[in-house]
């Protein structure tokens, strides 16, 4: 079995998308419909393409341009990083500005801490 | 001479009526809860417990200095100013040990010191995020020990302000526009929070960190100021000539209601405004709103019309916005809890407009000017001995450098900077002291890795 045979050419890869918050549910849904349910989320805020907002104080404008996303990091192995990415660009898709991003990144190495497996065994 | 039935009957009398003021006191004393998360609710999170702690130890030393100081002092400065006669000891020695037949004494002393320390606690939203805890506290002990003492002798302890007519009936001026204009007055001369101004002078927003409990503060402090307003109307039950009637419940009914009418309005007015110079209903001022519609109709609520109080809460509330924003904009005094239009412009607010709706006007034919000549003198009076105590005070702790918290504290935020603890620790358990520090420094530490911050 040659290497372009196995998922990601045998390697790891990291999966990261910056979402809107009230997205993660589709996501986590989306996620495990394609077996790769494991995931790390955390909350951020960022700016991008998304207009500043006006928030008010007793009366009081003043501006907020980083908004509140969602980070969602998935390592995986055996599914295709391109399907996790897939999964995510759709579910949290609502056509207007401020969706967020996906990033694919290769992983070097990974560790269960539970066993010690290593490698691709220990995503 | 009385039956011993009829004596029996006085003593019941006499016993519904202490409960019901008792009663009331507790129901004011637990203002400071709402005062608490108030105030909390507007400062920023890193400032919480600092202002908790204020909130707290305002009751706690300045109640103490009311029974040993404050509460001779009022009945001494009603002597000198015309009320009735003492001698010093006589006033100190009739709260200490008062005579077997003053049953009542200290239970007047307590109704008396909650409205007291509401009007002490009242400074601390002013000066949120960057007071000096020594600073506060002295002032604390000076308010309640002197200078609101002061004010009730001139008025409900029977001086001059009380003889020439001055209308108050449960402290919008005497507590609230006090306090309101203490506040203003500290807040002055403490100077503002860092960055809350841009060098040019405009101004920055800082929000608070909680709406939830700005507005769980406010319907706390509601809940409360029916002790303050109703209760003040304290007697249930009156005793005469061997039959019980009731007492004085025939202006009970009036403060509730425009107590209610008043909160209510207020509400609307400053929502009304904020969303007319903004195009939104704020939150926050309509939960002010709620606040200085109470304030504009405490100081009249025994003795207006009830239309009256529909307009005052309108007008208390409707001059929120438009006050604070003068005091930011156009004065550029950082007045953290909108302290001074809330409790200051509001009680003045309302203490001025009681002879437009007085009940003497509209129904005894009393004259405008004679109801309204004491109003302005005794606003006038308060506001200058409050002003002027209060500057004196903070005065003389900004000259030595007191007054306010060092800028790297003030940054850093006075919970951890000045009492060493962290409202909302994001992170679980604390580490257990290994001597090694994670934080860089390299330098192992007996002391375990959480610092206070405290300057060497």
């Amino acid at each position: 079995m040659s290497d372009s045979d196995v998922p990601n050419d045998g390697d790891i890869k990291l999966v990261m998308a910056v979402i809107r918050p009230d997205k993660l549910s589709d996501v986590k849904t989306a996620l495990a419909e394609i077996g790769a349910p494991s995931l790390t989320v955390t909350n951020v805020s960022g700016r991008g393409s998304q207009p500043a907002k006006k928030s008010q104080w007793r009366g009081e404008e003043y501006t907020v341009d980083l908004h509140q996303k969602v980070k969602v990091e998935c390592v995986v192995a055996d599914i295709p990083a391109g399907d996790v990415v897939d999964a995510i660009a759709d579910a949290a898709h609502t056509g207007e500005k401020g969706d967020g991003k996906v990033f694919t990144f290769p992983v070097e190495s990974a560790v269960q801490v539970r066993t010690g497996k290593t490698g691709r065994d220990a995503v | 001479m009385l039956t011993p039935l009829q004596t029996d009957l006085a003593s019941v009398v006499e016993g519904v009526n202490l409960v019901w003021v008792l009663t009331v006191t507790f129901l004011i004393f637990f203002m400071h809860a709402g005062f608490a998360m108030l105030e909390a609710g507007q400062v920023r999170a890193k400032n919480v417990a600092n202002q908790l702690t204020k909130n707290l130890l305002t009751w706690s030393i300045g109640v103490i200095v009311f029974f040993l100081l404050g509460a001779a002092v009022s009945s001494i400065v009603a002597a000198l100013t015309g009320g009735p006669a003492t001698t010093i000891s006589g006033a100190f020695m009739s709260l200490y040990a008062p005579a077997a037949s003053a049953t009542t004494a200290w239970v007047d002393w307590l109704f008396g010191a909650v409205f007291a320390m509401t009007a002490a606690t009242i400074v601390s939203g002013a000066v949120a995020g960057r007071a000096r805890l020594r600073a506060y506290l002295t002032y604390t002990i000076l308010i309640a020990g002197v200078i609101y003492p002061v004010v009730v002798g001139f008025t409900w302890g029977g001086g001059f302000l009380s003889a020439l007519g001055f209308h108050d009936f449960a402290g919008g001026m005497i507590v609230h526009g006090m306090g309101g204009i203490a506040g203003l007055t500290a807040a002055w001369i403490i100077g503002p929070r860092m960055d809350r101004f841009k060098p040019d002078g405009t101004a920055n927003v800082i929000p608070g960190h909680s709406i939830t409990f700005a507005v769980l503060g406010t319907l706390i402090l509601a809940f409360g100021w029916y002790g303050f307003n109703v209760g003040t109307a304290a007697a249930p039950l009156a005793y005469a000539d061997g039959a019980v009637t009731l007492g004085s419940f025939a202006y009970v009914g009036r403060v509730a209601l425009v107590t209610t009418l008043g909160m209510a309005a207020g509400a609307i007015g400053a929502g009304g405004v904020a969303m007319y110079k903004t195009g939104k209903v704020d939150t926050l001022y309509v939960a002010n709103g709620v606040l200085a519609g109470l304030v504009g109709i405490t100081a009249i609520a025994n003795d207006i019309v009830w239309p009256g109080a529909l307009v005052v809460g309108l007008l208390a509330g409707a001059q929120l916005p438009v006050v604070f924003e003068f005091v930011e904009k156009r004065l550029q005094i950082d007045d953290v809890c909108a302290v001074f239009p809330v409790h200051g412009s509001a009680g003045v607010l309302g203490t001025l407009l009681y002879p437009v709706f007085a009940v003497p006007l509209w129904h005894d034919g009393a004259s405008f000017v004679s109801l309204a000549v004491p109003q302005v003198i005794g606003v006038g009076v308060i506001a200058i001995w409050t002003f002027v105590a209060t500057a004196v005070v903070f005065g003389g702790f900004r000259a030595v450098g007191q007054v306010r918290v060092s800028s790297a504290h003030e940054r850093e935020g006075l919970d951890t900077a000045e009492h060493g603890v962290d409202t909302y620790p994001e992170f679980g358990s604390p580490d257990a002291d290994t001597g090694i520090r994670t934080d860089g420094s390299g330098v192992p530490s007996g002391d375990g890795f959480m610092t206070t911050g405290r300057e060497d």
